[in-house]
C-alpha cells in the first residue's frame, strides 16, 4: 500500500514546500472561501431564510415601501400578500360601488410601472427605463393577450389574471399609452412574488459581480462622483497621509534610535499619544482644517506617524553593533556613522516597516473619509450600507482589500530589486537589480578612477 | 505711455483681486430631509447660475451639518426651527430667512415589532440622536400620552445609523426622519411608526439658516437664493414634473423613485402664499414665531440649554416678503 506521488511530501516539519505546490496553495487559499460563499448561495436547502421580491407592490397597510429586489423574512412575505390582496378586494368594491378614488391617474401610472422589474429581467426593458411608461403599457397589453410569456420570473396564474382584467380597462380606453386617458378609478394591483434568498448582508457571487460592474461602469450623475474618481480620491488621502508621516516619522525615529538623547526627549511623548485613538482627534481636526480633505489627510497621518516612529527607531536600534564598532574603529565621524552606516544598514529593514506601515495607514482610511464631508470609496460604503444595498458594498470592500494586497505584493518584489544583499530576492528581481544597477557601478567605478590621483598625498 | 500701462496693468490687477475677492461661493450646508434634498432640483438644473447666484451646496450627515455651521466653514446650514434654538444656545446663533416646509408624518418614531403604541415604550430604550429634533419628537409624544421623559432610556444614535440599530434589536424604538425612518421600517418588517410629526402638526419646520455676518454682507445675494427656492417649489407642485423631480431627489440619496415618492406627502413643501402666512406672528404652532417659541419653551424644561432664546432673533422673513409673488 503504497501513496501516490502527489500525496507525499505535503507535510514535512519546517521544510518549504516546491513552488509549484505554493502556487497550488496560493489559488486554493482563495479559492476555498469562494467556493464556500458559492455553496451558501447556490444550494437551495441550505439556509436562505429570506424571500427576495422580484415584483413589489405598494400598499399602505404595511409600513415600509418594498421595492423589487427587497428582501422579506418568510414569516413576513405572507402578510405582506395579504395586504396587497386586501387592497385589491377594496378595489373591486369601490368599482362595484362606482366611488371615485383621488388622485388615480397618478397611482395607475405607478401601478403600470409595477411590471418594470419583471420587464427588465425578461430583457424586454432595458435597465434605467423603469419609467418609459409607453413601452410598459404595451407591455401589458402583450402579457394579457399572450403575444409575451415572462419566463425569468414568471407570472404567478393570478397576476396574469390580473393582467388580463387590467389590460381589459386599459384597452377599452386607448391602445397605447396617454396619460389623460388613464382610466379615473384604480386598476388592480399585481400580487407580489419573490424567490428564496439568502439575508441581504449575503448576497449571491453573481450579485455582486453585476452590481460592481455596473456601479463601476456608471457614468458622473450630478455632483456625484464616479466609483474610479472616488477610488482616486481615496488613493490620494492614503498616500499624502502617509508621505507626511514618513516625512516626519522616519528622521524622527532614526535619531531616537541612534541617540538616546532624542529618544527620552520624544519617546515618552510618542507613547503617551500613540494611545489615544486617532478617529477622537476628528472633529477638532474639522474644526482647524476645514471639512475637505486636509482633516481626512490629517487623520491618517495622526494614526500612522507616532507608530512609525517607534517602529523606525526600533529597527535602528537593531542595527548589528559590530557594524557601528567597525565603523568606529576605522574612525568613521558621528555623522558619517550615520550617513554611511546606519542608513544603508537599516535601510531593508526601514522598507520592510513602511510596507507595513502602509497597510497600516489604510486602516485608517475608512474612518477618515467619514469626518467632514463624506468622500472617496467610504463615502460611497456608509450611503449603500446605511441603504442596505450589500452588493454594491462588497465590490467596494473586495477593491481595497485587492489594492492593498497587491501593492503589498509588489513591493515586496521590489524590495528584492532595491536590496538585492537582503537575500529576499527571486531569480527576476535579482535580474531587474543587476540591469539597473550596470550603469550605476559603472558610473561610481569610473568617477572614483578620476578622483582617484587627486586623493594621494 | 509707459506709466499709462503700467497703470493699466495695476487696474486691471486690482479688477482681478476684487474678482477672486468675489468668487467666494456662498456655501450652503444641506442633509438628507426630504425638504432639503429638494435644493438639488435647483442645483441640478443650474438655476443659481441663471439667477446669477454663486453657491456651493455641501451636502453633511445632519448634526455634522450643523458642527460645520458652528465650526464657521459654511454660510448656511438646513435646520429645524427648534435645532436652530440649540445650535445658537450653544454654539453660533443664525438667522432663518427661508422656510422649506413643516413636517407633516415623515419625523417618526419607529417602534420594534409587538410595540403598538407609545405608551408601551415605558421602560425600553429608544435610539435618537439626544438635543436634537427626533428627541424633541419624542418627548412631546410622551407628553402626549402622559409619560415622563424619564420613562425611556435614550442610546445617543447618530440618525443616519438608526436602521441598522433598529433592525439588531438593540433599542426597542428609534427617531428618525425620512429617509432613514423608511429605510427603519424596511431592515425590520413589522416595525411601525408609533408617533410622527403628522400627529404633532407645527412643531417642526424646516429652514435655511445664514450666519449673520454672511446675511449682513450678501443680502443681495441671499435674496436671489430665496427666489430660486419659490421656483423649486413651484415646479415640484406641478404633477407634470413628478417624475422629474423625483429621479433627481431620490438619486441624491441613493432610493428608487417609487420609494421616495410617499415622502411628498410628509414633508410638506410651503408655496409661497403659505410660507408668506407662517411668516406672520402668532402665538399658535400655524406660525413658526409660535413654533419656535414653543421649542425654546420646551427646551428649557428639557434643560437642553438654560438661557432662554428669542425666537424673534433668528427670524428674519424680509428677504421672503420682498419677494414678488411668483408670477
Amino acid at each position: 500500500m503504497s501513496c501516490p506521488d502527489f500525496l507525499k511530501g505535503w507535510f514535512v516539519v519546517r521544510r518549504e514546500l516546491p513552488g509549484s505546490r505554493k502556487a497550488l496553495l496560493t489559488t486554493l487559499s482563495f479559492l476555498m472561501p469562494i467556493a464556500l460563499w458559492c455553496i451558501v448561495s447556490y444550494v437551495p436547502f441550505i439556509w436562505h431564510p429570506d424571500i427576495k421580491l422580484t415584483l413589489a407592490a405598494n400598499t399602505e397597510r404595511i409600513s415600509g415601501v418594498f421595492t423589487a429586489g427587497n428582501r422579506l423574512s418568510r414569516d413576513y412575505f405572507p402578510q405582506y400578500v395579504e395586504a396587497v390582496r386586501l387592497d385589491n378586494k377594496e378595489t373591486i368594491a369601490a368599482r362595484a360601488a362606482g366611488t371615485a378614488t383621488p388622485g388615480a391617474k397618478r397611482a395607475n401610472r405607478l401601478l403600470l410601472r409595477q411590471l418594470a422589474p419583471v420587464a427588465i429581467d425578461n430583457g424586454w426593458l432595458p435597465r434605467g427605463e423603469e419609467q418609459n411608461d409607453a413601452l410598459l403599457y404595451q407591455l401589458w397589453g402583450d402579457l394579457a393577450t399572450g403575444k409575451k410569456i415572462a419566463l425569468t420570473p414568471k407570472l404567478s396564474a393570478d397576476n396574469l389574471a390580473i393582467a388580463r382584467e387590467n389590460w381589459a380597462i386599459l384597452s377599452a380606453s386607448s391602445p397605447v399609452f396617454e396619460s389623460s386617458k388613464l382610466p379615473d378609478q384604480l386598476l388592480l394591483k399585481l400580487i407580489p412574488q419573490g424567490i428564496p434568498s439568502n439575508p441581504v448582508y449575503l448576497p449571491p457571487p453573481h450579485e455582486v459581480i453585476q452590481a460592481g460592474w455596473r456601479d463601476f461602469q456608471a457614468p458622473r450623475v450630478g455632483e456625484n462622483p464616479t466609483m474610479g474618481e472616488r477610488y482616486q480620491h481615496s488613493i490620494r488621502i492614503i498616500l499624502f497621509g502617509f508621505i507626511w508621516s514618513c516625512i516626519v516619522g522616519v528622521p524622527l525615529g532614526i535619531l531616537g534610535g541612534v541617540y538616546d538623547f532624542f529618544s527620552r526627549l520624544i519617546g515618552p511623548f510618542v507613547d503617551f499619544f500613540r494611545y489615544m485613538p486617532a478617529p477622537t482627534f476628528s472633529t477638532l481636526l474639522v474644526a482647524v482644517l476645514s471639512a475637505h480633505d486636509a482633516p481626512k489627510v490629517a487623520l491618517v497621518f495622526l494614526g500612522t506617524v507616532f507608530q512609525m516612529i517607534l517602529i523606525v527607531s526600533k529597527t535602528t536600534r537593531l542595527l548589528d553593533p559590530a557594524l557601528l564598532e567597525a565603523a568606529q574603529t576605522l574612525g568613521a565621524k558621528p555623522r558619517q556613522m550615520i550617513t554611511h552606516v546606519v542608513l544603508p544598514g537599516i535601510l531593508p529593514n526601514l522598507y520592510n516597516d513602511l510596507r507595513i506601515l502602509l497597510g497600516w495607514a489604510w486602516t485608517w482610511l475608512v474612518i477618515a473619509e467619514l469626518i467632514g464631508v463624506k468622500s472617496g470609496l467610504t463615502g460611497f460604503l456608509d450611503t449603500q450600507g446605511t441603504f442596505r444595498n450589500f452588493d454594491r458594498v462588497f465590490p467596494v470592500i473586495i477593491l481595497i482589500g485587492l489594492t492593498g494586497f497587491v501593492t503589498d505584493q509588489i513591493l515586496a518584489f521590489f524590495h528584492g530589486v532595491f536590496f538585492p544583499w537582503a537575500g529576499t530576492s527571486g531569480p527576476v528581481s535579482r535580474a531587474i537589480s543587476n540591469v539597473v544597477a550596470w550603469p550605476v557601478r559603472n558610473l561610481l567605478q569610473y568617477t572614483r578612477r578620476i578622483n582617484a590621483p587627486s586623493d594621494l598625498p | 505711455m509707459k506709466l499709462l500701462s503700467r497703470f493699466g496693468s495695476l487696474a486691471l490687477g486690482l479688477l482681478a483681486l476684487c474678482g477672486t475677492l468675489h468668487a467666494e461661493p456662498l456655501k450652503i450646508a444641506y442633509s438628507d430631509w426630504p425638504g432639503w434634498i429638494a435644493w438639488e432640483i435647483g442645483v441640478q438644473k443650474g438655476w443659481f447660475k441663471e439667477e446669477g447666484v454663486d453657491v456651493e451646496f455641501l451636502w453633511f450627515d445632519y448634526v455634522p451639518s450643523m458642527d460645520a455651521y458652528v465650526a464657521g466653514k459654511v454660510d448656511a446650514v438646513c435646520m429645524t426651527n427648534g435645532d436652530a434654538l440649540v445650535t445658537g444656545a450653544t454654539g453660533k446663533p443664525s438667522v432663518g430667512i427661508l422656510i422649506n416646509d413643516y413636517s407633516n408624518g415623515n419625523d417618526m418614531i419607529v417602534a420594534a415589532p409587538g410595540i403598538s403604541s407609545i405608551k408601551d415604550l415605558k421602560g425600553k430604550k429608544v435610539g435618537i440622536e439626544e438635543g436634537f429634533v427626533e428627541h424633541l419628537l419624542l418627548l412631546t409624544g410622551l407628553e402626549k400620552n402622559g409619560l415622563k421623559p424619564s420613562d425611556v432610556t435614550i442610546v445617543n444614535t447618530p440618525t443616519g445609523e438608526t436602521p441598522q440599530v433598529l433592525a439588531s434589536k438593540a433599542v426597542d424604538a428609534i427617531g428618525a426622519w425620512q429617509p432613514n425612518s423608511g429605510q427603519a421600517l424596511k431592515a425590520l418588517p413589522g416595525s411601525k411608526p408609533v408617533f410622527t410629526s403628522a400627529d404633532a402638526p407645527g412643531i417642526i419646520y424646516d429652514l435655511l439658516y445664514v450666519s449673520p455676518e454672511s446675511l449682513q454682507k450678501n443680502k443681495a445675494e441671499w435674496a436671489k437664493v430665496v427666489k430660486v427656492w419659490y421656483k423649486i417649489a413651484a415646479y415640484m407642485k406641478d404633477e407634470d414634473n413628478l417624475d422629474d423631480a423625483l429621479k433627481i431627489l431620490s438619486g441624491r440619496v441613493n432610493l428608487k423613485p417609487e420609494e421616495y415618492e410617499p415622502f411628498l406627502k410628509g414633508t410638506h413643501i410651503l408655496s409661497y402664499e403659505e410660507a408668506l402666512k407662517t411668516w406672520e406672528k402668532a402665538d399658535d404652532l400655524k406660525s413658526v414665531y409660535g413654533s419656535t417659541k414653543n421649542v425654546n419653551a420646551f427646551n428649557l424644561k428639557c434643560e437642553v440649554y438654560k438661557d432662554s432664546q428669542d425666537a424673534e432673533k433668528y427670524l428674519d422673513p424680509s428677504l421672503t416678503k420682498a419677494l414678488a409673488p411668483a408670477k
